[in-house]
């Protein structure tokens, strides 16, 4: 016992006071919130195409008007009355496209081309699709003796908000979009957790295996001491990380929030959720008039989210999706992180790794997308039960759920098997291990490993 | 004398291979074993079975007197003959964590490795990685890293291998000096130039057999086959008929020395009164084989177990 701790202790100092440990520690939650906040930007902005446009426009259906009111970058220019001259100005760039409305029912899908040099985006097409249709829904209404002003006050949105009933009887207004991207965010960091300690536990192995140090080691230590200490350091590492992490991102989210917050003239947080709702609300009417609904303000998005999320995200479980995080990562960085260590101790050189990482990776990967679809679209259903019992899926599978209410008996059966197979992966890796450490030579192969095992 | 450490027909079996077939020894307290033999002969795992690393298949091991066990790992040091360090930790870090492996409380093991590196004049180098150091420096932590808790036994695979003429040397005084303090020292080596001046005993170890153990001294004797040397300041010229001369050699001293087979008939007292006639003769010694010459002859030999 005293061995593993003294392994332990030299695993955990070497890589806390490591300065790119420290460093990491401190800079990949800035990193992460500033790609977080990056992919927003990019998604918002940059991606939309901002290009002014002029097209030609053959409308051969002129009640609809549709030369008025042109969607927004959109300049219309009658088409010339020689089709194929019309090609021709778009094939030499002249315009940019030839939007041709045929004298048809419009209410008919197919009855506009539009011609173009390069291909249009979806983006562009669904725009162009829903203006012309507005336009259409718009004349028919007026056929039907409706004035805009009834048509606008005629339509409706509707928001469902979700109240959850506790056992207790307690109803709480919860958010399942919410849950879905906690759960998921839980699950991928558990996934590349797992991938980034494991590794290193291999790393360590192998290193201690090609600097012939570990021969000097297992004189006093026994194998299984040396394995186990290795990885519970590590473990020790990836738990110091996260909990400096928490601290630090529970810091971030209560100086913005109370930022953000403040920066509302001074208003409560029912107001910003009442404000927030209004916004929306005008929002809905403003999006009626087609595809051009670009140009809200920021803030305004930003405290729409806020009013969306800021109720159920005082309501969340915390305690239990933390619980369920910190068990199942253990569990499953012990789990994988002793399959690594087997391997780390058979190889010789890295090159060799790749032929005996399938097996770690394929139930990881498979596990990810299991979280992917199956746990988000049906949390409580059979499938996701399933594998979040599997103990090779379980801990990606089940940090997922963790935010839906897992029920205690289900959390426990699991994380009792996870624990189960985790010792008897010990178990089969320190056999594996006992042997590799002291094998030099040739590459091993599947046969030899098997051969270590019996 | 008690022992420090016994073997008893300890066998061992990689696969097909019959890597220790039914060895024996016994190393006494306070003395230096030396355990030579040929590259693949089995060396390395008889002291993998001695260090606690592996068991043996069958066959037993006493750590005075005892069966030996994990536990007495702490009494031991072990240098490998493929030895490293860690790169990335200081020389100080990395004797306190081999230290601590062997069983010191913290504070002892600190004590031990300021005491260690101020003996070998290290100080300045502590807090150096080792990937800064220079290689015979590493190899004195290397060396450094398995005394530090003052073993009862200390085993060394092939400790002269890989280190410079003044780094052995200076492993060769420490090992002296570690005996004189009472440890017992195992070590393993293919090279002879060190095995008579070091080693009380010794063993010889071919194809995984046991070939030939003993004290230095005592192999030496019984090796001994009859055969004289005499020695002159210039050629001489011999007329004895069968007893002609085995060898001649000239030693750069500028003697001339003849290597005689004595025998019942040419008994040694035959030799000298001959050679007294032939000139000034200046030199007559019995020919002790040296131990390389009996380790060459003995493994040349196919390793046919000799009795004592």
């Amino acid at each position: 016992m005293k061995n593993i701790f003294v392994i332990f202790k030299r695993e955990y100092l070497t890589r806390v006071k490591n300065k790119t440990f420290i460093l990491m520690t401190f800079l990949a939650p800035l990193l992460m919130v500033g790609f977080y906040a990056a992919t927003i930007y990019i998604a918002t902005e940059t991606g939309d195409d901002n290009r002014s446009k002029t097209v030609y426009l053959t409308d051969y259906n002129p009640t609809l008007m549709l030369s008025n009111n042109p969607p927004a970058n959109y300049v219309f220019l009658p088409a010339p009355s020689n089709e194929d001259s019309a090609i021709a100005d778009v094939k030499s760039g002249v315009v940019f496209g030839w939007l041709k409305v045929e004298d048809r029912d419009v209410r008919v899908i197919d009855s506009a081309t539009y011609y173009t040099a390069e291909t249009p985006s979806l983006v562009e097409m669904e725009g162009l699709k829903s203006w012309i249709e507005g336009k259409a829904n718009k004349h028919q209404f007026a056929k039907l003796g409706l004035r805009e002003s009834q048509i606008d006050s005629a339509q409706s949105s509707c928001d469902i908000v979700t109240k959850e009933v506790s056992n207790s009887g307690d109803v709480q207004e919860s958010s399942s979009a919410l849950k879905s991207r906690i759960g998921f965010a839980l699950a991928f960091m558990i996934y590349i957790f797992i991938f980034v300690y494991g590794s290193m536990v291999m790393r360590s192995a192998m290193e201690e295996k090609t600097n012939r140090i570990v021969e000097v080691i297992v004189s006093s230590v026994k194998p299984f001491d040396l394995m186990m200490g290795k990885i519970l350091g590590v473990a020790a590492v990836g738990l110091t990380q996260f909990v400096a992490w928490i601290v630090l991102a529970v810091g971030l989210v209560f100086g913005i929030s109370a930022l953000f917050l403040n920066s509302g003239n001074g208003m409560s947080t029912q107001e910003a959720v009442q404000k927030g709702i209004e916004a929306r609300t005008g929002m809905a009417t403003v999006g009626v008039d087609g595809g051009a609904v670009a140009g809200e303000s920021g803030s305004g998005v930003a405290r729409d989210l806020a009013a969306e999320f800021t109720e159920p995200l005082s309501n969340l479980p915390y305690f239990e999706i933390i619980a369920v995080f910190l068990l199942f990562f253990v569990g499953g960085y012990l789990l994988y992180s002793s399959f690594f260590a087997a391997i780390g101790s058979a190889v010789n050189q890295e090159s060799d790794v790749q032929q005996f990482m399938m097996p770690v990776t394929l139930p990881l990967v498979f596990g990810f997308v299991i979280a992917q679809t199956v746990a988000l679209k049906a949390p409580h259903g059979a499938m996701a039960k399933l594998f979040s019992m599997i103990p090779l899926t379980s801990p990606i599978v089940m940090v997922v759920r963790a935010p839906f209410g897992v029920p205690f008996g289900e959390l426990a059966l699991s994380f009792g098997l996870l624990v189960l197979m985790f010792v008897l992966m010990v178990w089969l890796s320190s056999r594996i291990y006992r042997i590799g450490i002291l094998s030099y030579g040739k590459k091993p192969t599947w046969k030899d490993l098997w051969k270590w095992l019996r | 004398m008690s022992t420090v450490i016994e073997a008893i027909n300890v066998c061992k079996t990689f696969g097909e291979q019959r890597v220790s077939k039914n060895i024996s020894l016994a190393v006494r307290e306070g003395s230096i074993y030396g355990l030579l033999g040929p590259n693949g002969a089995g060396k390395t795992t008889l002291i993998r079975m001695l260090s606690t690393i592996t068991q043996p298949d069958s066959g037993e091991i006493r750590f005075r007197g005892d069966a030996l066990k994990d536990a007495h790992a702490h009494q031991m040091g072990y240098m490998p003959e493929e030895r490293g360090l860690y790169k990335k930790m200081t020389v100080a870090e990395q004797l306190l964590f081999f230290a601590e492996l062997r069983g010191l409380s913290n504070r002892d093991a600190k004590a031990a490795v300021k005491h260690w590196l101020q003996r070998l004049d290290m100080m300045d180098w502590a807090r150096k990685k080792v990937e800064e150091i220079s290689k015979g420096m590493a190899q004195k932590v290397q060396f450094v890293s398995c005394v530090l808790h003052n073993p009862k036994l200390l085993i060394l695979d092939e400790p002269f291998s890989g280190f410079d003429p003044v780094n052995a040397d200076l492993i060769k005084d420490l090992i002296l000096e570690l005996k004189r303090g009472g440890t017992s020292v195992i070590f393993s080596t293919h090279r002879m130039d060190n095995v008579e001046s070091l080693c009380d005993h010794l063993a010889i170890i071919h194809k995984g057999e046991k070939v030939l153990d003993g004290s230095v001294s005592e192999i030496r004797r019984n090796h001994f086959t009859g055969m004289y040397d005499v020695g002159y300041h210039e050629e001489v010229v011999w007329d004895l008929g069968e007893a002609a001369p085995l060898s001649m050699e000239k030693n750069s001293d500028g003697k001339v020395v003849y290597r005689f087979q004595t025998s019942e008939v040419f008994t040694p007292e035959h030799l000298l009164s001959a050679a007294m006639l032939k000139g000034k003769l200046v030199h007559y010694t019995e020919h002790i084989p040296s131990i390389h010459e009996i380790f060459v002859d003995t493994v040349s030999k196919g390793g046919a177990p000799i009795a004592l």
